[in-house]
């Protein structure tokens, strides 16, 4: 922004009773306007400059203050009010000190002030000029989100099918991103940015969604999943038992995938096979009344 | 099309179809292959009974079925004898398979020792009628199916025709009288015919918070907007229950019915169902059943030539409980993460993509049918004055008879459990029953007697929710119970609203503080403050309820919980009474701390 105007401020030398001339305080948040607000009531002249476009600072911002919790607004605003009111404050936005000279008692400042493009007289802040702004609203193109990576043909054809069978559907997102994962085992992240530009959605709200649910995971799980059903008849039936045995079996904590890449160890909330728990699956395949000599037998299917 | 069904002669032709599958005369050998059969090796049995009838060259046709409810049995194995009953044998193995059917095929003989039950005829309830089945000597001794203590006092009316048909045939459906119920409705009655009929029966939803279903079709109905929608909650997200899972595995055609009933009166063109992805059979069964439907004409433009539209597709979830409560479930069909809305607006007004929705559970939608073919009236004569009908219970833990139970409401726990249940398993005592999902907790043995209805144990704090229930020995311990279903809030908690997100956690940590040893007269006082706290604000369902186990555990196991606090004791042995590693409290760092203080 070019420096377009340069405002010379003088103390006021004329004023003989103490106390007696002028102040400037610099920055328009809390503690600026309650300098001001002090000096002025103290018989100071104040002028308060503000490099933003209007006073208030970042406790405007806030819901409530630290640490009693009260509301921030309720604090700021009649102290923003009475700034602007006291006719011995005189408010100077979007301004800037570029210098400063003189001594103790008798200084001069040059203050550096940037445009507004409207008339401040005339200026109610109704927001219309936003509106109509020549230079504000130009149309932008949209450039079409690019992925770089490109899929290989598995995927591609994955995501093809999908997108096809879902166009225009408004609730496509879950069914696509539950259906790459249950094909994929997971949701691998380039599928995800290419599905996200395919559907139009904003990867961040992708992200999300995915990462709600616990179904869905975003690292790749060994060749089978086992699932420990944690439901609470499961429970009842000492299914902790039953995970602790597959943690010891696998090496591998809850969560995790063993050395070989072949079992990925989960627990699930409930698998619907409550008279028969406790209860596990590995991959598609249930066990109902699992007792932990049979964990040979059952895991020896799955290679 | 030719072949789209128009009337009701339509229906009985494919009914005289179905029947001859059903009932086709010869030795029929059927296999319970739902999930929970399928995990106990139902496939093994299945295949060894093929190759059994291959070896004997018998003239024997073997099919699958859904379950039966008397999971505890599984796998169930069933034979119906040409001209003679339908026996059914349980617990069964490939070998005792080859046993069972190569004594049959050398010398038609049918040992009595080995089967479970009798069945001397099929009730066909959406009809009224039944198909009896004949007697043969060598099968009087074995004891008749509905005798046996698991099944007296049963009512099978959502799972009429579970453990009966193939589900994956639409034509034995129709043969047991399924879209009967859907051609009344949309042939001769207006929209809001039907949903005086359904008010009229007392229909109330079995999801949980038992709202009169007529009621919010109305609401639905009279809802401004032309766009509507209705979903079927099968997200059946809450530990301990199986029952919607064993409705869409074995009859999916009961749900689809009642919805397209459903879109009919409240004027909704198209459906959901949101099944758990934790459901891959029944989400399979379930897109079989819709695809059968489809090609029959009972979905899709213009059903029974009625001029009514209605299309119905299936959407998975991907493990999120918080996606059973109905607002939860909306948000994740549209496409985003299921956190819950406020309410109000309901969904009856602003649902899905804001219009009127009407979110029910599976054996609500399950219930219309009958309703329709059988009237009100009759619906109205079974259950309590307050709510009418059946409902299914899920009985397990330490449980003799484990299985699924359909009972008209009004019965005790106390005759589920003894009864039905056969009693609590290696003769113990029971100590608790935990009831109705995580929210509500354990009740103690002096609330069995107290009958069920939809307000359930009335002026408790207590219902059966989605119906699960869990018997405890004594050799299992409240607080450690407690502290599991808390831990199931801390993982389900979506973090939406801080009551929950943070109050779960903190209930957690002291409930573990209990269960360590590390407690004092203080945390009592907390945890009461922490649930009240909760109960008030959260915003959903899942945050107001979450401290229910702990109300009900302070209020009914004040002793257990005294003795782990003042005497640092468990009784009954499972808390360790130290520190353990798994705490979902606070930070890795933290934990680390609160391992070392603890030793």
């Amino acid at each position: 922004m070019t420096v377009d105007t340069i405002k010379e401020t003088q103390p006021a030398a004329q004023v003989k009773k103490a106390p007696v001339g002028a102040v400037l305080v610099c920055g328009g948040g809390i503690a600026g306007i309650q300098a001001s607000l002090d000096l002025a009531s103290s018989g100071f002249y104040v002028y308060l400059v503000e490099e933003s476009p209007t006073i208030g600072g970042n406790m405007a911002r806030l819901d409530k203050t630290f640490p009693t919790g009260d509301c921030a607004t309720c604090i700021i605003s009649p102290k923003v009010v009475a700034c602007m009111r006291d006719l011995n404050i005189e408010v100077i936005t979007m301004a800037q000190v570029k210098n400063l000279s003189g001594e103790a008692g008798n200084f001069t400042a040059t203050l550096s002030v940037r445009p507004r493009y409207v008339n401040e007289d005339k200026c109610t802040g109704c927001g219309d000029c936003v509106e109509r702004c020549p230079v504000r609203n130009v149309p932008q193109e949209v450039s079409a989100v690019v992925v770089e990576e490109a899929l290989d043909k598995k995927d591609q054809d994955l995501l093809d099918g999908l997108v096809e069978k879902h166009k225009g559907d408004p609730g496509a997102l879950m069914p696509v991103l539950e259906a790459i994962n249950r094909i994929r085992g997971y949701l691998p992240r380039p599928l995800l940015e290419h599905a996200a530009a395919r559907l139009e959605i904003p990867i961040a709200q992708v992200l999300t969604v995915a990462s709600f649910y616990d179904k869905m995971g975003f690292d790749a799980p060994g060749r089978h999943v086992i699932q420990v059903c944690n439901g609470t008849s499961c429970h009842s039936r000492h299914s902790q038992k039953l995970l602790a045995a597959l943690e010891k079996r696998l090496g591998v904590s809850e969560g995790g995938t063993d050395k070989q890449g072949r079992f990925t160890l989960k627990t699930v909330r409930c698998l619907g096979l409550c008279a028969l728990s406790p209860s596990m699956r590995v991959d598609d395949v249930s066990f109902g009344r699992v007792d932990i000599s049979d964990l040979d037998k059952i895991l020896g299917q799955f290679k | 099309m030719s072949d789209t069904v128009k009337t009701s002669a339509d229906l009985d032709r494919l009914a005289k179809a179905g029947s001859a599958t059903l009932y086709p005369g010869g030795l029929k050998i059927l296999v319970g292959s739902a999930t929970c059969g399928l995990a106990m090796g139902a496939q093994k049995v299945e295949d060894a009974a093929v190759a059994t009838v291959k070896k004997f060259k018998a003239d024997a046709v073997v099919k699958k079925t859904g379950c039966i409810g008397f999971c505890s049995r599984e796998p169930l194995l069933d034979m119906v004898l040409p001209n003679g009953p339908r026996i059914s044998f349980g617990n069964m193995t490939p070998e005792k398979t080859r046993e069972v059917l190569s004594a049959y095929f050398t010398n038609g003989a049918v040992s009595p020792e080995a089967a479970l039950g009798r069945f001397t005829g099929e009730d066909h309830v959406l009809t009224g009628e039944s198909h009896a089945y004949g007697t043969i000597p060598a099968a009087q001794t074995i004891p008749e199916w509905s005798q046996l203590d698991f099944m007296r006092g049963q009512k099978r009316i959502i799972m009429r025709s579970c453990g009966s048909i193939d589900p994956m045939s639409i034509e034995e459906a129709i043969a047991r009288g399924a879209y009967r119920g859907a051609l009344k409705a949309l042939t001769t009655m207006k929209p809001e015919q039907v949903i005086e009929e359904i008010l009229a029966s007392g229909l109330r939803g079995r999801g949980g918070a038992y709202f009169p279903t007529g009621q919010k079709w109305k609401f639905a109905r009279n809802a401004k907007g032309d766009v509507k929608y209705i979903v079927c909650n099968a997200d059946e997200g809450a530990p301990g229950s199986s029952m919607d899972r064993t409705v869409i595995e074995g009859d999916p055609h009961a749900v689809i019915e009642g919805m397209i009933v459903g879109s009919y009166a409240i004027g909704a063109r198209q459906g959901f169902v949101y099944v758990r992805s934790e459901y891959p059979l029944a989400i399979a069964i379930l897109e079989h059943a819709i695809d059968e439907a489809e090609k029959l004409g009972l979905l899709g433009k213009n059903i029974f030539g009625s001029g009514w539209s209605f299309s119905l597709s299936v959407r998975r979830g991907a493990g999120a409980y918080v996606c059973g409560e109905e607002t939860g479930l909306i948000e994740s069909i549209e496409g985003h993460a299921g956190e819950p809305r406020a309410r109000p607006p309901f969904p009856v007004t602003a649902g899905l993509w804001g219009k009127p929705t009407v979110v029910n559970n599976v054996k609500t939608w399950a219930s219309v049918a009958p309703i329709l073919t059988r009237g009100a009236q009759w619906y109205a004569s079974m259950g309590t004055k307050n709510t009418t009908g059946t409902t299914i219970y899920s009985l397990e833990g330490s449980v003799n008879n484990a299985g699924l139970v359909e009972v008209p409401f009004g019965i005790t726990l106390r005759e589920m459990i003894y009864g039905m249940g056969g009693g609590v398993r290696d003769g113990k005592a029971c100590k608790a029953v935990q009831i109705g999902g995580p929210s509500v907790g354990c009740i103690p043995p002096s609330m069995l007697d107290l009958a069920i209805d939809s307000v359930d144990i009335p002026g408790k704090s207590a219902n059966m929710g989605t119906g699960g229930i869990i018997v405890m020995d004594q050799d299992s311990c409240v607080v450690d119970m407690t502290r599991f279903l808390l831990g199931f809030f801390v993982d389900e908690s979506c973090g939406r609203c801080t009551p929950c997100r943070e109050g779960t956690k903190q209930m957690y940590g002291m409930l573990d503080d209990i269960a360590s040893g590390r407690a004092n007269a203080d945390t009592i006082a907390s945890l009461e403050r922490l649930s009240r706290a909760m109960n008030a604000t959260a915003v959903c369902g899942l945050g107001n309820t979450a401290s229910g186990p702990v109300a009900n555990a302070l209020t009914h196991f004040r002793d257990e919980i005294d003795m782990h606090i003042a005497g640092r004791k468990c009784p009954a042995g499972v808390c360790s009474m130290k520190v353990k590693k798994d705490c979902h409290r606070g930070t890795e760092n933290a934990e680390k701390t609160e391992l070392e203080v603890g030793g």
